[in-house]
């Protein structure tokens, strides 16, 4: 039984050699770091069982670099393995990741942080064309209808600054964007209005968590929501600790998020989360004239001060 | 109104009636059920566990640590280490409690009738010992010569300290207590060495000897082998698994080994039993 | 293993007692009109009726106002299992005065007597299943309570996708399990309706105008979900023997540690108990959890006995085909294909169980 039926007949967007071409690209380089032996591992994407799917693998041997794939399906932002939080998943020493332009700038804030070092990763960069939505049907080709939200508005698609790029970019078509249209629409409501959406969407929201798995920049050994001494957070699915829990979430991403929407593509509650979170990097914008960028920086504008910081919020 | 009862989760009311500060962080306290009924109606066994709350923080799950022969108040020993822990050390004598239980199995005291018994523990580990210790003590009669090896790291740590003072002066139980190494002080009367090396210079007799084990993780690995070289069979040797619970009651899923529940078909176990569990505890 | 065949476990009183069926009681049918009008009827003489619905961009099991409101062209994003086990739940209250404190239970008699309609076999099975944990020895009555007050309305299922794998785990589009009433979509938009047991025909019968005796038309084919077949006992003959094996960090090392495929699961009942409030005054809450959660088993030492991501995914693989097995005699899994559909970065339960299967 499928999620959401998106049987709208639309044209793709790129044809099918394109996605070979990525592909190839991408196994000759990893087969090739593998057997120089020039990393100990290449994070990277595999068909899934299901067609038209793909999930993350990690790949040690060359021979092994002939599974991995580029489709609409690779969706992940790889770069979160490369955290604290998921070094279990990773062996040790210089890692080959393949990177979209989106997870790039994650890769960037990761290196602002001092989370990894530069010299430690050999960055394969793809020349994206987009991947698919949340509730996509993978067994479509990628089109209007099935295409992500933050790919209508990519403004990084060729990577830039990378170890090696696969692939070339192909002509694509202007397509208009959703998500700023649905963020002007929430702006232009009334404070009670906004707060009855974002109190509705909270109410679906069981605690899974998946949000913050899957967030690179969650890599806290010890979340605040963890914590129980004194408790920050309520833990139990309620409406008091749903709302705590992303507000919370949402301000310590502030001025961090990359942009990548993976919380929102895993909510398994369709809550709009990057919504919320490019409300924040818009306000970081205005008064902070900050934004998250391609190269990285130590210090976001919410963990430095400076003497002319805007202090207009402070009433 | 059948359903007030029923609540599994609901826990009897009891007031602390007694506070012993067993070390700088170990705590014991000696608790009576609120309500007369059930004082007069709630029986254990020596091994079983129950979940002690400090409502507005939740609740710790501890062995019983008095004896069963011992009636009209139960007591319990924690260290305070987590939230629920902190919160129950800060209530004082009088306060109210919750106590759900008892719960799990128990050691099979009837079988070890005639058998003599040798007491390993180490540090706060204890408690779950103790709870036997004074149930086998008082009757006496039932059992052969009784050894209780017990240490910790230095003497503050020692738990029960005017307890083991009175078995050392009985005749009839052997105590060897022991501190690790650095751990004593200028009167210390006692051992010096850690559980298992203590353990094997005391050498216990294996036949027709029960073994009681319980300590630290690394007390126990270390303490197995020299059971073993001893000759104690692994079915002869018994101790208590501890995991993270919640229920109690075989229910919420956090407290197996393998498809063992440590709430329901534990907490104790045979080392036999122990052996052929996955190595996840 | 046979198809809708009961195989239910002798664990004291089942909540739907079979139904011996006489000649009276033959399969009905149902309009889709007359469905809706089941339902209104039953809103309208105040009994709850939860059912699929749909919310914003999904559906999900909520309360019915009116019949119209049922969606049965999807499945709904949560399972079923909330209808007895919610999310979160206060399972007492506490209020401190002086040094004494008093402890309140929720009164459970006034859970309202409830119709949940519109389960597919998936769905329909896994209270059943759930029953087994919630009633051994000590008994949840806050589980089991709504087991006793609700009635199941199942419905064959007539379309699949391929995360679907039912009919790999023992069940069927058109499985019985669990359901008291069980409907299947005829051809036109009506149904058929069996009883299966004495809640299901006492709903039959008390709204028997609204049912006829003949079905007036064909059965719509039942859905066909591509899974491959599995020997459960074969799976569980190697899950017996390789709780050590590289399997799982080969399939789980990359797991993220969320809880999207547990909170979805219709058969996951694992539960993390929980005081809000204040000492003063606040309550005890029963809330769902994860077992792939790194803090499920952390011990306040510090000490985890789980402490590896792919050890955790194992307990999950481990539950569902081994220990519930060992404890109960059954499998906590459906196939619903929920965690598949979820899962953020696309661990398969179908593929793993294929790989044992095949492999093992």
């Amino acid at each position: 039984m499928n999620q959401t039926a998106q049987k709208t007949e639309s044209a793709p967007l790129v044809d099918e050699t394109y996605y070979a071409a990525v592909t190839e690209a991408i196994r000759a380089e990893a087969a090739r770091l593998l057997k120089e032996g020039a990393v100990a591992a290449v994070i990277g994407y595999v068909p899934g069982r299901r067609p038209g799917t793909a999930l993350p693998a990690v790949v040690t041997t060359p021979e092994r670099a002939a599974e991995l794939i580029f489709s609409p399906a690779c969706r992940n932002n790889l770069s979160l393995y490369l955290t604290k939080a998921k070094q279990d998943a990773v062996p040790k020493g210089k890692l080959a990741i393949v990177v979209k332009g989106c997870d790039l700038r994650a890769l960037a804030g990761l290196l602002g942080e001092s989370q990894i070092k530069r010299e430690n990763l050999h960055i394969i960069g793809i020349a994206c064309a987009g991947v698919f939505a949340a509730n996509a049907d993978q067994g479509l080709p990628l089109n209007e209808t099935t295409i992500a939200k933050k790919c209508r508005e990519c403004t990084v698609r060729l990577p830039a600054e990378v170890d090696f790029t696969a692939g070339a970019l192909p002509k694509l078509p202007r397509l208009t964007p959703v998500e700023a249209e649905e963020l002007a629409r929430l702006e232009a409501l009334t404070p009670a209005e906004r707060w009855a959406f974002w109190k509705e969407q909270f109410s679906r929201c069981i605690r899974c968590l998946a949000c913050r798995q899957v967030c690179p920049f969650c890599f806290c050994a010890q979340c605040l929501c963890d914590r129980n001494r004194p408790q920050a957070v309520e833990n139990s699915v309620r409406p008091a600790g749903n709302l705590s829990w992303h507000i919370v979430r949402a301000m310590h991403l502030a001025g961090r998020c990359a942009g990548c929407a993976e919380c929102e593509r895993v909510c398994p509650m369709d809550i709009p989360l990057n919504l919320l979170n490019r409300k924040m990097a818009e306000e970081l914008k205005e008064r902070f004239d900050y934004e998250a960028s391609l190269s990285p920086r130590e210090k976001g504008p919410l963990t430095s001060y400076q003497e002319d910081d805007d202090e207009s919020f402070i009433k | 109104m059948h359903f007030p009862d029923k609540n599994i989760y609901k826990p009897h009311l009891a007031v602390i009636e007694a506070i012993i500060d067993e070390t700088p962080d170990v705590r014991t306290f000696r608790l009576v059920f609120q309500d007369e009924r059930v004082r007069d109606s709630f029986t254990f066994r020596s091994g079983q566990f129950a979940e002690y709350s400090a409502f507005g923080y939740g609740e710790a799950t501890f062995c019983i640590a008095s004896s069963p022969t011992r009636t009209g108040a139960i007591e319990c020993c924690f260290r305070a280490t987590g939230r629920v822990t902190e919160a129950l050390r800060r209530l004082e004598v009088g306060d109210t409690i919750g106590v759900r239980g008892p719960y799990g199995n128990s050691f099979p005291i009837e079988e070890f009738y005639g058998k003599n018994l040798v007491f390993v523990a180490g540090g706060i580990a204890l408690p779950p010992l103790r709870t036997l210790i004074w149930n086998c003590l008082d009757q006496r009669e039932n059992f052969g010569d009784i050894t209780i090896v017990y240490g910790a790291k230095s003497e503050a740590d020692l738990v029960y300290k005017r307890e083991l003072a009175e078995w050392q002066e009985r005749a009839d139980v052997r105590l060897v207590k022991t501190v690790d190494p650095g751990g004593d002080g200028p009167d210390w009367d006692g051992k010096v060495g850690f559980v298992p090396t203590v353990l094997e210079e005391a050498a216990p007799a294996a036949a027709n000897t029960i073994a009681l084990v319980c300590g630290p993780p690394i007390m126990i690995k270390f303490t197995l082998p020299v059971l073993e070289n001893l000759g104690f069979a692994d079915d002869a040797i018994y101790t208590t698994l501890e995991n993270r619970m919640k229920c109690g009651l075989g229910k919420c899923g956090r407290c197996n080994v393998g498809n063992v529940y440590v709430c329901k078909d534990g907490p104790v176990f045979t080392a036999a039993q122990v052996k052929a569990m996955p190595q996840e505890f | 293993m046979t198809v809708g065949a009961r195989r239910c476990l002798a664990l004291g009183d089942p909540p739907g007692r079979p139904y011996r069926r006489d000649n009276n009681l033959m399969p009905r049918t149902i309009t889709a009109q007359n469905l809706q009008a089941l339902i209104d009827a039953l809103v309208g003489a105040g009994i709850r009726v939860v059912g699929p619905k749909r919310v914003d961009t999904l559906c999900l099991y909520a309360p019915l106002a009116n019949g119209e409101e049922l969606e049965l062209n999807e499945q709904p994003r949560r399972s079923a299992k909330e209808a007895f086990f919610p999310p979160c739940e206060e399972i007492l209250s506490f209020e401190r005065q002086g040094a004494n404190t008093s402890v309140r239970d929720p009164d459970l008699s006034r859970l309202p007597a409830t119709v949940l309609i519109g389960l597919r076999p998936c769905d329909a099975a896994a209270p059943e299943i759930l029953d087994a944990v919630f009633s051994w020895d000590y008994q949840d009555d806050f589980f089991l309570e709504r087991r006793r007050k609700t009635t199941i309305v199942g419905i064959a299922c007539t379309r699949a996708d391929d995360a679907c794998f039912c009919t790999a785990v023992g069940l069927a589009p058109d499985c019985r399990d669990g359901s008291d009433l069980f409907l299947i979509p005829l051809e036109g938009g009506g149904y058929a309706a069996e009883a299966l047991t004495d809640k299901g025909a006492a709903l039959l019968e008390r709204h028997a105008e609204l049912f006829t005796q003949a079905e007036s038309a064909p059965r719509l084919p039942l859905a066909e979900p591509r899974a491959a077949e599995l020997d459960l006992t074969k799976i569980k003959a190697w899950l017996d023997g390789h709780f050590e094996s590289p399997f799982w960090r080969e399939i789980a090392a990359h797991c993220i540690g969320c809880g999207a495929c547990a909170f979805l699961c219709p058969a996951c009942h694992c539960f993390d108990i929980v005081d809000e409030g204040s000492e003063a005054k606040g309550c005890r809450r029963k809330s769902w959890d994860a077992c792939g959660f790194g803090k499920f088993t952390l011990h306040a030492s510090a000490h985890n006995p789980r402490d590896a991501q792919a050890n955790r995914y194992r307990n999950r693989i481990m539950h569902k085909f081994k220990y519930y097995h060992d404890k109960f005699g059954r499998t906590l899994c459906t196939g619903c294909g929920r965690c598949i559909r979820a899962c953020p970065v696309g661990i398969d339960l179908a593929a793993v169980l294929e790989d044992i299967n095949n492999n093992g």
